[in-house]
């Protein structure tokens, strides 16, 4: 049943890049439980406003779990507390009257803060650029059924591609890396055939790319595959690894 | 002004092809000396940027999200149709092309139309040649499954993520062009104006939404690649950043709208759930197949459904429809739910949802049966709501989903602005009235890959590239015009923020130019959104300044927009005299209740021409012929 | 061999590096257990032990020098892939919660590290670089775990070089790229009763040592 609830968060608010942040104390009421945690923020902002107070900055899109441009730390947890929920489909009624919520953004030297809780994960957008493709132009391609995919193999593939590449796995990261974010795009593409002829470039290149962003290194803590809003596994960054040393050591490409 | 659609002559099948051959192609050396701007990356902008760039054009592609992997196409659940007949039940390009004029209630063109069933097939291939993970059978061909409006098994799935899957692929070719350098990527932009030289579309200017920067930025064409404008009704299946604004500045620049009354109406979302609620969320019509839609039948029952005994229930589709029952077509189930809320019998705290039950089906085929079926629906819909739908029946509502209406385009997919090109959902070309479940991905992808590269390089030839550049004093009078509206909306400070603005105006649209319309409703409404208008410009509340990240600015120069836009639609809405598709005026109905076309007066496109702010558009009509099908009149009893 | 070299110096290729050479630390920890077991066996055995070990010569000098070799590398990439890192979060989170995937383990990896570092430095100077005329490699032992504070600490520092394993064992596997959904749990559960053996088994010693003196 709906309930309304009163929290107090603990913002992080940032005028922007590069400027010195700090967390600011404000006070959600009359929180119905129905709403979704960024509802919540927007009911907060609209009342900073009538304040005259400069509302909250923080990025969503679809509001439906899959656009990947919404998040934020919540009391230390990528996109809240809930398992593989996204922060716009996390629901208020995950959390009790009087809880004290911490929000920050995703914290990664890769991802600078663009303004509070709005981040820049164009990082992201590079390591796709340096090969997370299939190199065919529009109209070459021949009949969609004349390669047949192992039914398990294109599920594999699938399990992979879900991500939505909201950075959740960088920021929930002890060591802010980005190999889950990497390893499922490369796994995506290598576990298909049309994916093969590129897959030793694509792994040694994408590799490279997020080495020179400034992401830290796995250490396999699974943190991320705890928080993925996806629940993409860690078997993709084994797959990466597999993949890179195949490439690196084995095949012609460079 | 009787527009032409350019539609090639000669027979259906062979019009395409014709035109392939009649339009004159760009010389590969010179294509590198046209820059082309490419507004959006969803479906229709990542597919266009990417080709466009593959064959050689600099191309300058803009998007308001941080990236363009995030455009709404990504949110299409369903999946993408196209005639490869791979399950042999005598599919073809005829009968997807029969089935779309027909779904769309006989308002599209049979030309568009039946190049879009043409092309849909080398989608399919193109889209797993990137390595799309479709949905696969045992023995590794693609799988496919029946959606609406079909009787024939043709669409092509990626688990319920197709949409997300599709545009992954189109932003894998727009990244392999940006590394290589023929795309130059701008996101965080927004498109607020176009600029139009001697009458030809030359360039934007847009807003860099992190620094407030206004740019200019010049090309030999435009591409609009913008999207629905669904959110005029502020609550629907739509992003948040979905928006009207670019496709409503072309059209103050003379661009002209074309149908824009015409807006689908899905019937199975989950419920607003309070006045704070800021989206809805689309479920899978498949729903319908196995839940049975009651209310009780008091008004004003508020007895929880598992109280309210059989005998106190009214199973409305089932007694009103004999013969299709629950599976009616969307716009008849959800005309039929908002008629039930205005009876007072809606359910649920807001009294605004009817409910979809699965008791039945559950102890006809077994919990494990119904969760096999729907089980990652049954889990999104607890993870909202908080119920389970296995216990007490679900709550559903009607939504916006889609807009049909969009800037004119010819046949070429170009409007009455010469080289201004609109694609996908922003035009108005292939739905007609209403959109077949599965039919937005391939005309997105249609238009991006396999239309907009041949037809753009007709108009090239006749332009010199690098014409105008950004230093042309038309740009820096754009700029100054759209620096000027947004110093008047920071300078209000008024006491209604913007989004207190944009709910009362989609309540109005709602219940005046939703599902159902009346000339008297439409008239109220007209005078509403102009009292509403003012008001905005006058007690608007944005904070902070354009010189930052801004989201309040962002969101208030989309609400103005909507703000004009909507009596766009109400116009429209009030001279279509018929009942078509998504647009249904109830003085317009068979007997059972059903749209009642008028062929005879209104077979024809409405494209209006911007006069001015308040005053009446004009209307220009481009007559529709068919000479391939029969029209004919649905019945659903 | 400029690919050779670009291929470990990327962070995969580092952390290839640390995952080989924790395997074969492994490997060592599993003779060492072994010989060190032999003491259960009687002063004797243990000594003879010791004593057919010595006998190899060139080639235990060899070994030596490879676990030498090993070391370096493991704690010098380890340290760098620490330091980088660290840096990769400038901004720390004032709140830090793990969602379910961290463990002791694996979130105290660099700490540990070092512990065992400096414990390696102690252990080989009580033991290995000790003046062996006229006593026998028991005596020696014995000796040293005279000290209750000796027995303490080398206690602790297994259970330490127990939770390093605890991650290191099935991380060198992952990062080795050996991960497979129908395996994976077996590997999971055989480095957790790896790591009890390690920490048990040399945790005992010294016990066992400090009593039957």
């Amino acid at each position: 049943m709906t309930q309304t609830i009163n929290l107090t968060l603990k913002v992080w608010r940032q005028g922007g890049p590069g400027v010195k942040g700090r967390l600011d104390t404000y006070h959600a009421e009359n929180i119905s439980t129905d709403m979704s945690f960024l509802e919540m923020l927007d009911v907060v902002n609209e009342s900073l406003t009538l304040d005259g107070k400069e509302p909250i900055a923080f990025d969503y899109d679809c509001r439906e779990g899959i656009c990947g441009q919404c998040g934020a730390v919540v009391n230390g947890r990528a996109h809240g507390p809930e398992k593989g929920t996204t922060l716009c489909q996390l629901h208020m009624r995950h959390f009790s009257n009087g809880d004290i919520l911490v929000i920050e953004p995703f914290r990664a030297r890769a991802f600078r803060v663009v303004k509070d809780l709005v981040v820049d994960r164009s990082p992201l957008d590079r390591i796709i650029q340096a090969g997370g493709y299939i190199s065919v132009n529009a109209g070459g391609a021949p009949d969609a059924n004349a390669a047949p995919v192992p039914q398990e193999t294109a599920e594999l593939a699938m399990d992979a591609a879900a991500c939505i590449g909201c950075g959740a796995c960088v920021a929930s990261c002890p060591n802010a890396s980005a190999m889950l974010f990497v390893g499922a795009k490369v796994s995506h593409l290598t576990l298909l055939p049309q994916g093969k002829p590129e897959a030793a470039r694509r792994a040694l290149s994408m590799v490279d790319t997020m080495d020179t962003l400034g992401f830290g290194n796995c250490s396999n803590e699974r943190e991320c595959e705890a928080e993925c809003p996806k629940e993409i596994s860690i078997t993709n960054i084994a797959r990466l690894n597999r993949e890179f040393m195949k490439a690196g050591f084995f095949s012609n490409a460079r | 002004m009787q527009l032409d659609g350019k539609i090639p002559a000669g027979p259906l099948k062979d019009k395409w092809d014709r035109h392939r051959f009649e339009l004159k192609l760009v010389n590969p050396a010179n294509k590198r000396r046209y820059d082309i701007i490419v507004v959006g990356t969803g479906l229709a902008g990542g597919a266009a940027a990417a080709s466009l760039a593959e064959l050689g054009y600099n191309v300058k592609n803009f998007c308001i999200q941080d990236s363009p992997r995030r455009a709404h196409s990504i949110a299409a659940q369903g999946g993408i149709n196209a005639a490869k007949n791979y399950t042999n039940e005598g599919d073809s390009i005829w009968r997807l092309f029969y089935d779309t004029i027909k779904g769309g209630d006989f308002r599209a063109r049979e030309g568009n139309v039946y190049r879009l069933a043409q092309v849909s097939n080398h989608i399919i291939d193109h889209c797993v040649a990137q390595g799309i993970p479709f949905a696969r059978d045992y023995g590794g061909l693609l799988a496919n499954r029946s959606f609406g409006g079909a009787q024939v098994s043709r669409t092509f799935y990626a688990r319920g993520q197709t949409g997300q899957q599709l545009l992954l692929g189109a932003y894998g070719a727009l990244c392999r062009q940006i590394a290589a350098g023929k795309v130059t990527m701008f996101p965080r932009r927004e498109m607020l104006d176009l600029v139009v030289i001697d009458g030809k579309a030359k360039g934007i200017v847009a807003r860099n939404l992190i620094t407030g920067e206004v740019e200019k930025h010049a090309g030999d064409a435009v591409v609009l690649c913008t999207g629905g404008y669904g959110n005029v009704y502020f609550l629907s299946t739509n992003a948040m950043a979905s928006n009207v604004t670019a496709a409503f500045r072309a059209h103050k620049r003379g661009a002209f709208f074309a149908n824009p009354c015409f807006t689908q109406i899905h019937p199975t979302c989950i419920p607003v759930h309070g006045t704070y609620q800021s989206k809805l969320t689309l479920m899978s019509e498949s729903l319908r197949n196995d839940g049975r839609v009651w209310v009780p039948k008091n008004s004003g029952d508020k007895r929880a459904p598992g109280d309210i005994p059989e005998s106190e229930r009214d199973y409305y589709l089932e007694s009103k429809y004999p013969s299709f029952g629950n599976l009616v077509p969307r716009d008849v189930a959800s005309r039929n739910a908002k008629e039930q809320c205005d009876m007072g019998k809606g359910v649920g705290e807001t009294g605004l949802a009817v409910y979809l039950d699965f008791a039945e089906a559950i102890r006809r085929d077994g919990e494990e049966m119904i969760a096999r079926k729907y089980g990652n629906l049954f889990q999104m819909y607890e993870k909202i709501t908080g119920q389970n739908p296995y216990r007490t029946p679900m709550m559903i509502y009607p939504a916006v989903h889609y807009t049909m209406g969009g800037l004119w385009v010819d046949y070429n997919l170009m409007s009455n602005l010469e080289g201004l090109f609109v694609l996908g959902e922003a035009n108005f070309s292939d739905h007609g009235a209403n959109r077949l479940g599965a039919s937005a991905l391939m005309q997105g992808l249609a238009d991006g890959y396999f239309v907009i590269p041949y037809t753009i390089g007709g108009y090239l030839t006749g332009e010199s590239p690098g014409a105008v550049n950004a230093d042309h004093p038309a740009f820096a009078d754009v700029v100054q015009a759209v620096e000027e509206r947004t110093r008047k909306l920071l300078s209000v400070k008024g006491k209604r923020t913007v989004d207190d603005f944009h709910r009362h105006l989609g309540l109005v649209m709602w219940d005046h130019c939703g599902m159902a319309r009346t000339n008297e409703g439409l008239t109220r409404a007209r005078e509403t959104v102009r009292a509403l208008r003012s008001e905005f410009w006058e007690n608007v509340l944005v904070p902070g300044d354009s010189h930052d990240f801004n989201q309040s600015l962002e969101r208030a120069g989309r609400v103005a927009d909507f703000m004009e836009f909507a009596e766009l639609m109400i116009v429209d809405a009030l001279h279509r005299q018929e009942s078509c598709g998504g647009h249904f005026n109830e003085a317009y109905q068979t007997e059972e209740g059903e749209a009642k076309r008028d062929d005879e007066n209104f077979a024809y496109v409405a494209a209006w021409e911007f006069t001015g702010v308040g005053k009446d558009p004009e209307l220009h009509k481009e007559d529709l012929t068919f000479e391939n099908v029969q029209l004919t009149q649905r019945s659903y009893k | 061999m400029n690919w050779l070299v670009k291929t470990f110096s990327s962070s995969i290729g580092k952390k290839l590096m640390m995952a080989v050479t924790g395997l074969c630390f492994i490997g060592f920890l599993m003779v060492h257990l072994a010989g060190n077991l032999t003491v259960t066996a009687g002063g004797e055995v243990f000594n003879a032990y010791a004593a057919k070990l010595h006998s190899l010569g060139a080639p235990l000098l060899v070994m030596e020098f490879v676990l030498l070799a090993l070391a370096v590398v493991h704690v010098i990439t380890g340290l760098y892939l620490f330091y980088r890192n660290v840096m990769a979060r400038p901004q720390r989170y004032a709140v830090n919660r793990n969602a379910g995937g961290r463990t002791l383990g694996s979130a105290t990896m660099p700490y540990t590290g070092v512990v065992i570092l400096a414990f390696l430095v102690i252990h080989l100077t009580n033991f290995t670089f000790v003046d062996k005329t006229g006593t026998t490699i028991f005596q020696i032992v014995s000796n040293a775990f005279q000290n209750p504070v000796t027995v303490l600490f080398y206690t602790l520092v297994m259970v330490v070089v127990a939770l390093h394993v605890s991650h290191g064992l099935w991380s060198a596997l992952q990062t080795i790229g050996a991960n497979h959904p129908k395996y994976m749990p077996v590997v999971m559960a055989a480095s957790l009763i790896f790591a009890v053996v390690v920490g048990i088994g040399f945790g005992f010693l010294p016990i066992y040592f400090s009593l039957i003196a």
